[in-house]
């Protein structure tokens, strides 16, 4: 499984990810949003991504918890950007050109971007795919699947937007 | 069918809710009917406006008979409906045959809702309502009598048939009245005529009331037109005509007081056919528009559209984005001023944008406009939760409303309801003593409670008094020293022992809240209010009773903000809570008991600093800019670095996981994508005058 070009579109990565879908039974897989943090590959289901925006001005918040770098303007919507690094790992980013915000929509806390050092590709993984998670990740890691060689992450959305939970 | 059970147990929460509605309703409607019963009985004639109110109770009846299925209730509604448009239109005659009708409809009515829930019972009813809804519809099939005031107005026919149905009932009703009735002829040259006639038409308002505007057949040479106003005025012609004093314009008695007053009150039938309202096409409609609304039957009198909240959101966010281009436009336009090269192409540009700022002000302000609701929906509300207490609290309220024609931006209106009923119960359930202490008090035993709505500048402020028994701020200081709020010794002015009943401790519902009058969930009512970026304050007299004052932006939408700058940072500050700047040099501040004061025309003013307050680095320049906040009686001079200007902000709400930042209302884009965020000024200055020094 190649993975695509860092800077692909996201309706292309998309496109990709319904193309490959139709080898295996809609009911029996799902798909992911494959992102790095830290050098540590990441995934966050798809359902709950709403677009990928590359890195912008970013308006601090005084007096907010370090987790949250700030807001930005989304067409003149005002979201809050949590960075993941922080909340994952427990140090700050340093953004680069690979850096993306991801905005999600969750549950609990509304529309949030989460900064993330790259983003990768679509998975789609069948339910027998999914491990439970090997502890030590603070909690915020729901499952494991894997990627090739390589574990992938499953974040826990809600976990990852309670900022008073974890680290 | 079910079998027969209690009435009450019998109905749903569905049936309950119908029913309460409805009644609100039906008493409204009974008053209407009674006060329309009284006219008649001093033969007054109608007024319209009770028919119309009238017409919409039985709308609205209707409607919620619809949506809950009752559908006796809902037939009889329609009937009703008919028939008060018909009295409206001078169809149908108001006498004591209709009011007796009416007042057996609400009886109807009234006997309905008591049998909901009861299908047996509301069955049995069926025959009675359908005679009476057959009653109904002989009324408005018979023709009505008219006299043939008409046929007596010494007018040419052809004229008469141009009369829509309201103009000819005005004609009517002004014979009726015994006014005089004049035909005033005007020529006026076409290219000037609209001016012309609508100088004439002015005059005869001062005068009377203008009937009907015909352009009358006549021998006019090309270039001119004719018109006949038909004029009711209490001046006989000839008087009328050296009033008007209008040159063009030649006026004759169509019909006198006299001849109108002594005609016999009934007469034959009408001579006049059906008005043919096709054939009278005005040439020049702003002389008819008064009338323009009437002349439609009230069924089609509403011409309003329901819209959806969220889609004048939408408006009012494109309106928003629309004014950050603006911003953005007049940035590039100020740079292209600023280069010689440039500069000329500048000044055009500035124009235009000149222009362009001014008609979106005003779209702006339309848009807001659309907005804006009365009071008043809430106020009934209100009126109707104080009907209700005082029927189980058995509490003798009398409730005062003003200013219920107030206007509010609709999203504010509907998140004013809540905090508004709390400080309304409270006032109803505490504050306001039973019937016999206060006779012992000296106090009329019937309690009042006044709600008093006015616009101040961009806010509205909404006073809620009692005459109760007022705040015990012992027992509140007492209360708060128990839950650790105030230290004991600490001293309190009276003002700040009032306020502690905002304090997050004392929100429980508990006896010493009971006595001390108010307290209970106050500290809710602040925070839901500080939310809409409006502030409350109290005011109370032991013995005397309590004012609870709120004050509110009229909109949310689009304000004006003072962008402001602390190091690398900027943020915007509503213009609304901004007294005055100042420039001031570091070495001005004064200092006592760790504050900082400044010394502002002999009065102490609190000074802040904003980078201390969010944690910035503050380059502490030797020239700062105070901005001096004012929320409701507070004041606070905040001290930045830079002043940016004003600029039209649109305040966004921040999404994501922190759900409450405390000073911050919220941000604003001002154009270049990077978003400022906007101070909320209330939480500011009441952190910023509530804490203490600790140094």
């Amino acid at each position: 499984m190649s993975a695509p070009g860092k800077d692909k579109p996201w309706t292309e990565l998309a496109r990709t990810a319904a193309l490959r879908a139709e080898e295996i039974a809609p009911d029996e897989q799902r798909q992911l949003l494959a992102i790095e943090v830290a050098g540590g590959a990441y995934a966050l289901p798809v359902e709950c991504v709403r677009e990928i925006v590359r890195l912008r001005s970013t308006t601090p918040i005084p007096r907010a918890p370090a987790d949250v770098r700030g807001v930005i303007s989304l067409r003149g919507e005002i979201v809050q950007v949590v960075d993941l690094r922080r909340r994952l790992c427990a140090e700050p980013s340093e953004p680069t050109r690979r850096s993306r915000i991801v905005v999600v929509q969750s549950e609990d806390a509304g529309v949030a971007g989460l900064l993330v050092d790259g983003v990768r590709e679509v998975l789609r993984i069948g339910q027998g795919d999914l491990m439970q998670p090997a502890g030590g990740e603070a909690g915020m890691v729901s499952g494991l699947c894997r990627r090739g060689a390589a574990f992938v992450s499953i974040i826990d959305l809600e976990r990852v937007l309670d900022l008073h939970a974890g680290s | 069918m079910a079998t027969r059970r209690p009435r009450q147990g019998r109905r749903t929460k569905a049936d309950r809710e119908f029913v309460s509605e409805a009644e609100e309703i039906l008493e409204a409607m009974r008053a209407g009917v009674s006060d329309l019963g009284d006219r008649c009985g001093a033969n007054h004639g109608s007024d319209p406006e009770l028919v119309n109110r009238l017409f919409r109770s039985a709308h609205s009846l209707k409607a919620l008979a619809g949506m809950f299925r009752f559908d006796p209730i809902q037939d009889l509604a329609h009937r009703l409906e008919d028939v008060l448009d018909g009295l409206r239109l001078d169809r149908v005659a108001l006498d004591a045959s209709l009011c007796s009708l009416l007042e057996e409809a609400v009886a109807t009515f009234a006997a309905l809702l008591e049998r909901v829930g009861d299908a047996d019972a509301l069955a049995s009813f069926e025959a009675p309502v359908s005679q009476l809804t057959q009653r109904i519809a002989e009324l408005i099939a018979a023709p009505r009598k008219k006299d043939d005031v008409l046929a007596r107005l010494d007018v040419d026919p052809s004229l008469l048939r141009a009369l829509t149905e309201y103009e000819e009932h005005r004609l009517r009703e002004n014979v009726r009245r015994g006014r005089h009735i004049a035909l005033v002829d005007a020529t006026f040259e076409i290219l000037a005529f609209e001016e012309g006639l609508s100088e004439l038409t002015a005059a005869i308002r001062e005068h009377g009331e203008l009937l009907s505007t015909l352009p009358a057949p006549g021998e006019a040479p090309e270039s001119q037109i004719n018109f006949s106003l038909l004029v009711a005025s209490d001046l006989p012609a000839q008087e009328l005509g050296a009033a008007l004093d209008f040159p063009k314009a030649s006026v004759r008695a169509a019909l006198t007081a006299d001849r109108a007053a002594s005609a016999p009150a009934s007469a034959a039938q009408s001579a006049v056919d059906e008005p043919a309202r096709e054939g009278a096409a005005p040439p020049e409609p702003s002389a008819l528009l008064d009338h323009a609304g009437e002349l439609e039957s009230l069924r089609s009198i509403s011409d309003t559209v329901r819209v959806d909240i969220r889609k004048l959101d939408e408006l009012m966010n494109l309106v928003g984005e629309l004014v950050i281009q603006r911003g953005a436009l007049g940035e590039l336009t100020a740079r292209l001023c600023e280069s010689a090269a440039t500069a000329r192409l500048g000044g055009e540009l500035a124009k235009v944008h000149k222009a362009l700022e001014r008609k979106l002000r005003d779209l702006q302000s339309a848009v807001l406009d659309v907005r804006m609701v009365p009071l008043r929906q809430v106020f009934e509300k209100v009126a109707r939760v104080i009907r209700r207490m005082r029927r189980e609290l058995g509490r003798d309220v009398r409730l005062e409303l003003r200013g219920a024609d107030t206007e509010l931006d609709k999203l504010i209106v509907e998140a004013l309801v809540d905090p508004l009923m709390h400080v309304v119960r409270n006032a109803l359930d505490h504050a306001i003593e039973p019937p016999e202490e206060r006779r012992a008090a000296g106090k009329d035993p019937e309690g009042c409670l006044a709600i008093d709505a006015l616009q101040r500048g961009n806010h509205v402020v909404i006073a809620v008094r009692d005459d109760g028994r007022g705040i015990d701020t012992r027992a509140l200081r007492a209360h708060a020293e128990e839950r650790g709020l105030v230290q004991p010794g600490e001293v309190l002015s009276e003002r700040e022992t009032l306020e502690l009943i905002f304090a997050p401790g004392l929100s429980t519902r508990d006896s010493v809240t009971e006595t001390s009058g108010r307290g209970v969930g106050m500290d809710v009512v602040r925070s839901n209010l500080a939310a809409l970026g409006g502030v409350v304050d109290v005011e109370s007299t032991p013995g005397r009773g309590t004012a609870i004052t709120m004050t509110l932006p009229i909109t949310l939408a689009i304000i004006q903000s003072l962008i402001v700058g602390v190091g690398q940072r900027r943020f915007a500050i509503p213009l609304s809570s901004v007294l005055e700047t100042l420039i001031m040099e570091r070495s001005a501040i004064q200092r006592s008991e760790g504050r900082e004061l400044l010394d502002l025309r002999g009065e102490p003013l609190l000074l802040r600093h904003l980078a201390r307050e969010f944690a910035l680095e503050d380059p502490e320049p030797e020239k700062v800019y105070v901005i001096v906040l004012g929320i409701g009686e507070q004041r606070l001079g905040l001290i930045v670095e830079r002043l940016h200007g004003q600029q039209d902000t649109v305040i966004k709400p921040i999404q994501g996981p922190l759900a409450t930042l405390r000073g911050i209302a919220g941000a604003t884009d001002l154009g270049d994508q990077e978003p400022v965020l906007v101070l909320d000024t209330s939480a500011i200055v009441d952190d910023a005058t509530r804490r203490r020094e600790v140094t």
